[in-house]
């Protein structure tokens, strides 16, 4: 379901908060069924406690040391959310 | 002491094979996730980040659907304030669940803000043993005052 809904946020400009506290924005180039994420035109946010990060325009992120996904607003469509977990919890 | 006979090469291959075909479809998408749009390969250099802080530099020669990865020539930078160093590593075969992230080093960029100046493998080692002993003096510090309940 997350899978499919990040599918939807392809091309938007995103910030990824990883579980080491390094933070990550960046347009959102793919996802996958383990939400590894791929990000293009990356900045750090905190650009002066990761100098080696400088140099570094497209990722790849591990799917498993993400820790928060902040989403554009106008990204979130809630009603799509509320159906999707409904029809999930309903388990089809 | 012998770890397979000649039947059970042949079992492990064709078990491989098989996983190997069920993977495919992940893999491949992997693989299109990850080769697409100039992304590495036989190219540029590559930054990894691990789990433990680590940076390792590289160029990529294979991987997988579990981001375990093959660097040639792979080195480890470490940062200790504004000195850095490059400590040449040679073949590294990384675990995938160990990968935080895979970057896409931009050679036309500074690699590094220009205040960073490059030391020695020694002397990188000997700032980095100072940083550990200031940081671990402030654990202890910490500890001791433990009992004064701040906050």
């Amino acid at each position: 379901m997350f899978f499919s809904y990040f599918k939807d946020l392809v091309g938007r400009e995103v910030t990824v908060e990883l579980k080491n506290d390094l933070a990550i924005r960046g347009t959102l180039h793919s996802v996958d069924q383990y939400l590894n994420i791929k990000l293009e035109n990356t900045r750090v946010v905190d650009q002066d406690k990761y100098p080696h990060m400088l140099s570094v325009r497209n990722c790849f992120i591990r799917g498993s040391v993400v820790r928060y996904v902040q989403l554009p607003p106008e990204g979130v469509d809630i009603e799509l959310l509320h159906d999707a977990t409904r029809r999930e919890a309903r388990g089809g | 002491m012998s770890w397979a006979g000649p039947e059970d090469i042949y079992l492990s291959t064709s078990l491989a094979s098989y996983l190997d075909s069920m993977l495919s479809l992940s893999l491949s998408f992997v693989f299109a996730l990850l080769t697409s749009h100039s992304f590495i390969y036989d190219a540029g250099k590559l930054l990894v980040l691990l789990r433990d802080g680590r940076k390792l530099m590289g160029t990529l020669r294979s991987f997988d659907q579990f981001a375990n990865a093959v660097l040639e020539g792979a080195c480890e930078r470490v940062i200790v304030g504004d000195l850095y160093c490059d400590i040449p590593l040679g073949l590294y075969v990384i675990r995938g669940e160990n990968v935080v992230l895979i970057g896409e080093l931009d050679l036309e960029r500074e690699e590094l803000p220009p205040h960073m100046t490059h030391v020695s493998v020694a002397e990188i080692r000997r700032a980095q043993k100072a940083e550990r002993e200031a940081t671990d003096l402030k654990g202890t510090m910490r500890k001791r005052m433990e009992f004064l309940d701040l906050e």
